[in-house]
């Protein structure tokens, strides 16, 4: 099993590595390369920073040509996480109006509420359905680490999960090969390492 | 329901960890000591976060806190904030490729503002802590930078509000006169300036026991304690103190190994 995390230049991707590592895979590369993307079983997309300098990034390195064939076309599986789970949307209003790589029908906007402290920062239950094969093994209302000062929703079935502060917003989604967390499994004590074990496995 | 947090803060200083009290370090033990005597990936599950601060106050040689930034924080799944010392792009991409998910910043976000902005403009607001020390003297609230040795001249209320202003993700205001006693948050404080906190508020400053967290943890608009204390969270202080806590009904995250 090879998983290749994509490379744009931002954030923490040792915690990716070492959750990936103690499920058990320990072939990862951290690539925005063509021939490296299209050899791995598996995509991360991870992700910390602003949409707009993001996905200007992952169009200058070509990445949304590589990713478009490898996920939509190959269906290749992908877990996208946090902003990486966001860009995979159609659109966000984070930094100006900007259009995401569109591969699931959802649009991101800004976490908004009276005497709602943002950015939303901490664990927070998220609401699944018990055919996920994302939660698998999981007690529903399980606790994530959340850290976002914007959230997705979308009026399609993308078989989401959801999460609430102020506003009901997606938590994930489960797509065919198409997987976003808005949140960081990662940092999520034994839960989150047992979503990257189903996503490893059931994906 | 968004949950409380506990958070543990590792204060270090040019090799070592440290107990500090009212910002005076006192030397406890090294990277061996610590993890034989707090276990993280045991200790972990009675904790929501690590914070990992550098105290040097000369000769800071922020490689070296990297790399033992880089192996407490190995196998422990938890957000991992760092900081201390940060003064460029260059410092903060080193710790965030040490392990760091945000980083804790303090002194320049009064002399640097322009570094300030391209931090949050670069990691994004949720990446990024701003700490805010202060004391009281002759009943006034005085705001200190480097370390807690350089007074700004600012009041606590208006300078919360200046941070505020430069968009990052969350304070964490530390007491600099409960620092390390271990006789309580400085509640009186705490109870004035929080409702007016637009972003996540983590407390620290005097936490010694499971009552001061717990104390903390149930004030509205608090979002997290902290707690520094090395000597008495010690062995099992921290799985019996969130096991009490639960027992209250605070609202934290029961977590299973």
């Amino acid at each position: 099993m090879k998983v290749a995390i994509i490379d744009y230049g931002m954030g923490n991707i040792k915690s990716i590595s070492s959750a990936l590592s103690y499920v058990g895979v320990n072939d990862t590369i951290l690539t925005s390369s063509y021939e490296e993307i299209s050899a791995a079983d598996k995509i991360i997309l991870p992700g910390v920073g602003g949409f707009s300098d993001a996905i200007h990034s992952v169009r200058e390195l070509n990445l949304d040509k590589y990713l478009y064939e490898s996920v939509v076309e190959n269906k290749k599986p992908i877990l996208g996480i946090c902003l990486g789970m966001q860009l995979l949307g159609e659109s966000s209003d984070e930094g100006g109006p900007n259009r995401g790589l569109g591969f699931i029908p959802a649009r991101v906007s800004k976490i908004e509420g009276l005497n709602l402290k943002v950015p939303h920062v901490g664990f927070n239950q998220v609401d699944f359905s018990s055919e996920s094969k994302l939660y698998k093994g999981l007690k529903n209302l399980s606790d994530f680490y959340f850290t976002h000062s914007h959230k997705m929703n979308t009026d399609t079935d993308i078989n989401q999960a959801m999460c609430n502060y102020g506003d009901n917003f997606i938590a994930s989604y489960e797509m065919d090969n198409i997987v976003g967390t808005q949140f960081h499994a990662e940092l999520s004590q034994t839960n989150g390492l047992k979503l990257f074990r189903n996503f490893i496995e059931n994906f | 329901m968004l949950r409380k947090r506990i958070i543990f803060t590792l204060i270090y200083e040019n090799g070592f960890f440290n107990q500090s009290r009212n910002f005076r370090l006192q030397k406890v033990g090294d990277i061996n000591w610590l993890e034989k005597n707090y276990k993280f990936q045991e200790v972990a599950f009675s904790l929501d976060e690590l914070i990992v601060l550098d105290a040097s106050k000369d000769k800071r040689d922020m490689k070296m806190f990297s790399r033992v930034l880089s192996r407490l924080v190995d196998n422990v799944f938890l957000p991992i904030a760092a900081g201390g010392g940060v003064r460029s792009m260059s410092d903060a991409a080193l710790l965030f490729s040490s392990g760091a998910d945000k980083i804790v910043i303090n002194t320049i976000l009064h002399t640097d503002l322009s570094l300030v902005e391209n931090l949050v403009s670069l990691y994004g607001s949720q990446s990024i802590v701003a700490s805010i020390d202060y004391r009281i003297i002759d009943n006034r609230h005085r705001v200190y930078i480097n370390n807690g040795v350089e007074e700004l001249g600012m009041e606590l209320e208006s300078y919360i509000r200046y941070v505020e202003n430069l968009n990052i993700g969350e304070i964490y205001l530390n007491s600099i006169d409960k620092d390390g006693t271990g006789f309580g948050y400085d509640f009186d404080t705490i109870n004035q300036v929080a409702q007016d906190i637009k972003v996540p508020l983590i407390i620290a400053g005097g936490a010694g026991n499971e009552s001061h967290l717990s104390s903390g943890l149930i004030i509205d608009n608090v979002s997290a304690t902290a707690t520094a204390n090395l000597f008495n969270f010690i062995g099992d202080g921290f799985p019996s103190a969130r096991k009490k806590i639960i027992e209250k009904n605070i609202n934290i995250v029961s977590w299973n190994k």
